[in-house]
């Protein structure tokens, strides 16, 4: 196909840049309205208690005190951002279930009024013992977070394609590992942030919020509101990565605060009420079990899951589904087994996080892969090629994937890396590890059940077409929807970036959007921006016609001129061609939107991983550790990937960095700790560690050509299908450096230290010498942990 | 020691004077307020950012006396009588800086939030020593955390910036 | 977040500093920095009444060379210490212990003083200023008094500071060591306190270890010096066999897993090796 685009493919600076970077632009917490109040909540301190009695009459009494609210004062539907598991209230009632968990809130004159005014409520708590382990949370006898689910079951899943027992009876090798992950959390920089105002009986709510449409959905059903009564807007946005997808706290409270008072009121949350709020990635106990014939093509796969979903359900019914769903996707086979629970423990909830579900479980496959390799002396690059999907195939839980060329990341990946000399040469204590990953572009089904399409988009061109802008609900955060949008706007227009305006993510002016999550807003949102753009376009070459006196087939737009295709002669600028519209026909407006097909099989479940398109990519990493202390110096990453075409080159592979960042963090150095209360211990930046500049190795980032016909211009995501390798590919090259398997995340330089200590330990013991060197597809000496099952050929 | 007024409920406050950008400020805070808060609410200079309000993640970088400093950790009353930049005293008559405009060009902003603390620091850095190394790059910016870009467009653009360039190689 | 109220004072001279705080006791905290001070007010574990700020303290703010020894005010902050053309000269290593302590932001708040007065078993300055021999002056409106540094610390996190006191300067004297390194192990590249730390200073003649302190931080609920490791190396020539030995610890170190123990017996035979082989570095 053409690849002669004026806009698209290139990489334009980003549309908000001179605002972000003079420190111009305003995100919630950066907004001040005139009679504004401050607003906290006041949370509880225990991690499972039943409320006796709230008092706040002495908080009332504090000068500056304007509102003093608890479950009394407000609506008591419950809410979620499930609609199959609606089981949060805005204020507890009954019971506290985590250590944050929302009892009251207080609207003051200031902020430090705020938190003097939450100390003196009075809480009378009865202290009830907590299911503090995910891994035993279902036992018998254990603390019922909410008592109408039973053993603690918030999501049962058991789903089988093809006949997987007969597929692993007939397999050369059978084996199974355990792998077992830990509770990260997104921590955006910009704290969640909220100003609530009531104008008669409309609300507007200014949000740090991934999805005004999904805001604005549940805030108008929790106050029993017409839609179109609740404005949301999203400022400028400091990072989500899935945490801000639903509304909090900050909106339901604040908007009853703001109500109350009759003033507007901003509600927030530090740094550390950020971590107790949560909604981030589920700690997963996860079992592999795959059957490969005497190559190493997998046959089948059996997944059996186990995931801690904390208190509340949060977006966690999709994230149980997604952990299973997408691990067929990167290679072929046709039989597969998936089994999970999600259950409720009382700790934070979590949610969906950069990746939703699947990382982990994408590191329990990648980690279980190579210790098949090994098992069979193949190299894990080749192991990964044999079994890559291939394009135009049909996974077996009914995923259509069009265009994928899996195979051709790692292969470029391969040789980006210097795979294969490095495989044969790196001493020991040096390690190369590779994995794949996929996900999906956007959601083929919205998070509640709805037919409206799930983008929308209008183009204003203005009167005399020296500006068009662009009205979408997407949302901007951070990714760079804004620009990409714009460009595509453009694109299909056939007019310039440059003269691009836009108006994105605020209810009441802008159209429908599900907004940033599942990575769908290149694809989806886009999508309808194509279609706006090209009906200004169609207006305009006919506008043009009528000037030119051509017809309007002959007739092209592009770069802001409008022309003959076939003779040379006069052209017409858009400028000239859009007033003139605006004279004869009023205004020069463009209008599209966006419905995914029908996706998926129809079995329990099968919505979930639905996508009209799949990115694919390849990561290689390599590390060096220090055997005696264990630590890991991470010295280049290299990452291929298959996301269609490419809209912005810059940003895409800001993208990419930015998703094997949070990847990386994951893997060795992030982990959320909890005392025996059930009370965080590292809720802030010095113990919760982001890697920072100086942790980062040299990255290079790479996209294979292609094409994916489903998607306006062939695009695709990559926002969080970078991220999906990356904790498979640190476990990978650690294993390949030490030759023994840290089984469980965070990889942490104290679990590694000590993994290599006890190798050495049981080395000496057997009295074995240690090969310095290995040669290539010489047998790897396996962890005695973790010795393989050898099927009985039948 | 700046003027203290003590008001009718006993709360006192301090007079000070704070060169923000070149402008004087003269500004009325109790002891306990923060600098960053001062610069925020009273002086409506809302990009410095709260993001940890701890000193770990340097969202609230502002130059004091030319340093980069974790404005969250600096009460308004130490600051009384020194010269602070924030990042709106960077670009010149809304001219952008050269590391402003190389920030652009490398993408080196994502969500933008990190980005105003992350210029300052890198201002000052390439005042102080106009030449840096990548690790000297990055060690000036190992306390701007970012979640966003994994700091490679970030360091990019400080490097080109260094090097008298605002538009990346592959251009 | 909230800062607890407290009464501000700002004394021009360390004489009005010693009055006031002589006069408050402990109702008063010194702020030096602010980096730990204000840190502890925000997440509510201090809350004083009286805020002493030595800011207007200018002279404890120099670090000049005097006969005998070198002299480093107690309000230098940690880039200052690391920029110091003086120090890097004289003893790299304490530069080079400042640029690890945190962020460049942390660094150009935080002083030297702060650090050591804080008194917590993981502070970056204190191991090597004792691996130097350092001693401190502390002074009040009684009068004034110095120690050895090393004697300033006992217990858990406490120290000899006396109600009324402030530290006004660390020095260095001036000493035959030839070599001195801090080692430190934090779980990410910056901004990341000592899991464990080594802080060594030797005295080298030929190929025999003359003179050796072994300063240990993070390994105990106070910065240790490994009196017994030393006296086992003293006299004994440089080889494989000595730093290995070295690293055994034979003192206890109370409260550590096997993982912070491996740690300081890593950190203490590398520091050792550098010291003996790249000087103050």
């Amino acid at each position: 196909m053409s690849d002669n685009h004026s806009v698209i493919g290139r990489s334009v600076p980003r549309i908000d840049g001179p605002e972000k970077v003079s420190g111009a632009a305003k995100y919630t917490g950066d907004l001040k309205f005139p009679n504004m109040l401050y607003g906290k909540i006041l949370t509880s301190p225990h991690a499972h208690a039943r409320i006796l009695s709230i008092d706040t009459s002495e908080a009332e009494r504090l000068p500056g005190v304007k509102a003093v609210i608890t479950h009394k004062d407000v609506p008591t539907l419950k809410y979620g951002l499930s609609p199959a598991r609606w089981d949060e209230s805005i204020f507890c009632s009954d019971k506290v279930r985590f250590v944050g968990d929302k009892v009251a809130a207080v609207a003051c004159l200031d902020e430090d009024t705020c938190y003097k005014a939450l100390k003196l409520i009075k809480v009378e708590y009865e202290v009830l013992p907590a299911a503090l382990d995910f891994l035993h949370a279902m036992d018998e006898g254990q603390p019922q977070v909410h008592e109408e689910y039973a053993r603690n079951i918030n999501t049962e899943i058991h789903q089988e394609f093809g006949d997987v027992a007969k597929a692993l009876a007939e397999a050369h090798h059978v084996r199974t590992d355990t792998f077992v992950g830990q509770r990260t959390y997104q921590s955006p920089i910009e704290p969640h942030s909220a100003i609530s105002m009531w104008d008669a009986e409309k609300l507007t709510i200014y949000s740090s919020t991934q999805s005004p449409h999904y805001f604005q959905h549940y805030i108008a059903r929790e106050f029993d509101m017409p839609m179109g009564d609740v404005r949301i807007i999203k400022p400028y946005l400091g990072g989500g990565f899935g945490g801000k997808l639903e509304p909090t706290g900050l909106e339901f409270a604040g908007a009853v605060l703001a109500k109350l008072t009759g003033r507007p009121v901003r509600t927030f949350y530090d740094r550390a009420e950020m971590f107790a709020h949560n909604r981030g990635r589920h700690a997963q106990y996860m079992e592999i079990t795959t059957g490969v014939d005497k190559n190493g093509k997998i046959l089948a796969a059996k997944a059996n899951f186990l995931m801690d979903g904390g208190a509340y359900t949060s977006l966690g019914i999709a994230s149980a589904y997604y952990a299973g769903a997408l691990l067929p996707l990167t290679y072929e086979f046709d039989n597969y087994q998936f089994d999970m629970f999600r259950v409720y423990t009382n700790l934070p909830a979590c949610g969906a996080q950069r990746g939703h579900g699947a990382p982990q479980p994408k590191y329990a496959f990648e980690s279980h892969l190579d210790n098949v390799a090994a098992d069979l002396g193949i190299d894990p690059m080749d192991i990964r090629i044999i079994n890559a999907r291939r394009p135009n195939t049909v996974t077996p839980n009914d995923f259509r994937v069009n265009s994928c060329k899996i195979k051709e990341c790692l292969e470029r990946v391969r040789v980006m890396s210097d795979w294969d000399e490095k495989k044969k040469n790196l001493p020991l204590g040096r390690g190369i590890g590779v994995a794949t990953g996929s996900f999906v572009t956007g959601a083929g089904y919205p998070i509640y059940r709805t037919d409206l399409p799930h983008a929308a988009a209008f183009i204003k061109v203005c009167e005399d077409g020296t500006a068009a802008t662009l009205y979408t609900g997407s949302v901007d955060i951070g990714q760079g929807s804004d620009t990409v949008l714009c460009q595509m706007a453009a694109e299909a227009m056939g007019y310039r970036y440059e003269q691009m305006k836009i108006v994105a993510a605020d209810t009441e002016i802008t159209p429908l959007d599900f907004g940033a999550y599942a990575s769908r807003q290149t694809y989806m949102s886009g999508a309808a921006v194509k279609q706006a753009g090209e009906e200004v376009k169609r207006q305009i070459l006919e506008m043009a016609s009528v000037m030119l006196g051509l017809p309007a087939d002959d007739l092209d737009c592009d770069d802001g001129k409008i022309f003959s295709k076939s003779r040379n002669g006069k052209s017409l600028s858009f400028e000239e061609v859009a007033r003139k519209h605006f004279v004869l026909r009023g205004p020069l407006l463009g209008r599209g939107s966006y419905t995914p097909p029908k996706l998926g099989g129809s079995f329990k479940g099968a919505a979930v991983g639905t996508s009209p398109a799949y990115s694919f990519g390849a990561q290689v990493g390599e590390v060096a550790i220090d055997e005696e202390t264990g630590e890991i110096t991470v010295v280049g990453i290299w990452d291929v990937h298959d996301c269609g075409k490419v809209i912005n080159p810059r940003l895409l592979h800001g993208q990419v960095h930015g998703a094997l960042y949070m990847g990386m963090g994951e893997a060795v150095w992030e982990e959320v700790l909890f005392d025996d209360k059930g009370r965080i211990k590292n809720a802030e930046l010095a113990n919760y560690r982001l890697l920072t500049a100086l942790d980062m190795p040299p990255i290079t980032s790479e996209v294979v050509d292609s094409y994916e016909p489903s998607g306006p211009w062939g695009v695709k995501e990559v926002g969080e299908g970078a991220t999906n390798p990356t904790l498979g590919m640190f476990s990978n090259a650690i294993f390949d450096a030490m030759g023994v398997r840290v089984n469980s995340l965070p990889l942490s330089y104290e679990k590694v230290w000590r993994a290599l200590k006890e190798k050495r330990e049981r080395e000496e013991d057997a009295g074995r010498e240690r090969d310095a060197k290995r040669g290539a597809g010489a047998p790897r000496e396996t962890d005695a942990a973790t010795q393989p099952v050898y099927a009985t050929p039948s | 020691m700046a003027q203290a007024i003590t008001d009718k409920d006993g709360v006192k406050r301090y007079l000070i004077t704070l060169n923000v950008n070149g402008d004087v400020h003269t500004v009325l805070v109790k002891g306990n307020a923060i600098l960053t808060n001062v610069l925020r609410d009273q002086l409506d200079l809302t990009g410095t950012k709260k993001g940890c309000e701890l000193g770990d993640c340097g969202s609230c970088t502002v130059l004091l006396d030319g340093k980069p400093v974790d404005s969250c950790l600096v009460l308004a009353v130490e600051a009384d009588g020194r010269r602070i930049t924030t990042i709106e005293g960077v670009a010149e008559n809304g001219r952008l800086d050269a590391i402003q405009q190389s920030m652009i060009n490398h993408a080196a902003v994502q969500c933008g939030y990190c980005t105003p603390g992350m210029v300052l620091s890198a201002k000052a850095l390439l005042t102080r020593n106009p030449h840096p190394s990548e690790q000297e790059v990055r060690e000036a910016i190992s306390g701007n955390l970012c979640r966003c870009t994994g700091y490679v467009h970030i360091v990019e653009a400080v490097l080109a910036t260094a090097q008298g360039r605002v538009t990346p190689d592959d251009h | 977040m909230y800062v607890p109220d407290f009464e501000y004072h700002a004394p021009e001279t360390v004489a009005e500093a010693c009055a006031i705080l002589a006069e408050l006791g402990d109702r008063a905290t010194v702020l030096a920095g602010g980096t730990d001070v204000l840190h502890k007010m925000k997440v509510g574990k201090l809350a004083p009444e009286h805020l002493v700020s030595l800011k207007h303290l200018d002279e404890l703010r120099e670090i000049r060379e005097e006969p005998g020894r070198v002299v480093i005010g107690a309000l230098t902050s940690h880039n200052q210490i690391y920029t110091s053309q003086l120090l890097q000269r004289r003893y790299l290593s304490l530069p080079m212990a400042a640029h690890t302590m945190a962020s460049n932001q942390i660094c150009n708040l935080g002083t030297v003083g702060g650090n050591i007065v804080n008194g917590v078993p993981s502070a970056d300055l204190p191991p090597i200023l004792i691996a130097l021999d350092a001693s401190i002056r502390l002074v009040s409106a009684k009068g004034e008094r110095t120690m050895p540094l090393e004697d300033f610390f006992w217990g858990s996190a406490q120290t000899r500071m006396e109600p009324g006191e402030i530290l006004t300067e660390i020095s260095i004297p001036d000493q035959q060591t030839t070599g001195s390194t801090y080692l430190k192990f934090g779980l990410r590249r910056s901004g990341a306190l000592a899991v464990a730390a080594a802080a060594v200073s030797v005295r080298v003649s030929g190929d025999t270890l003359h003179g050796v302190r072994i300063v240990l931080a993070s390994a105990a609920p106070t910065v240790l010096r490994v009196a017994e490791a030393e006296r086992s190396l003293i006299g004994r020539r440089i080889d494989d066999e000595l730093l290995a030995q070295a690293s055994r610890p034979r003192d206890s170190i109370r409260g550590s897993a096997d993982y912070r123990r491996n740690l300081v017996a890593v950190l203490t035979k590398r520091a050792l090796k550098k010291a003996i082989d790249e000087g103050h570095a």
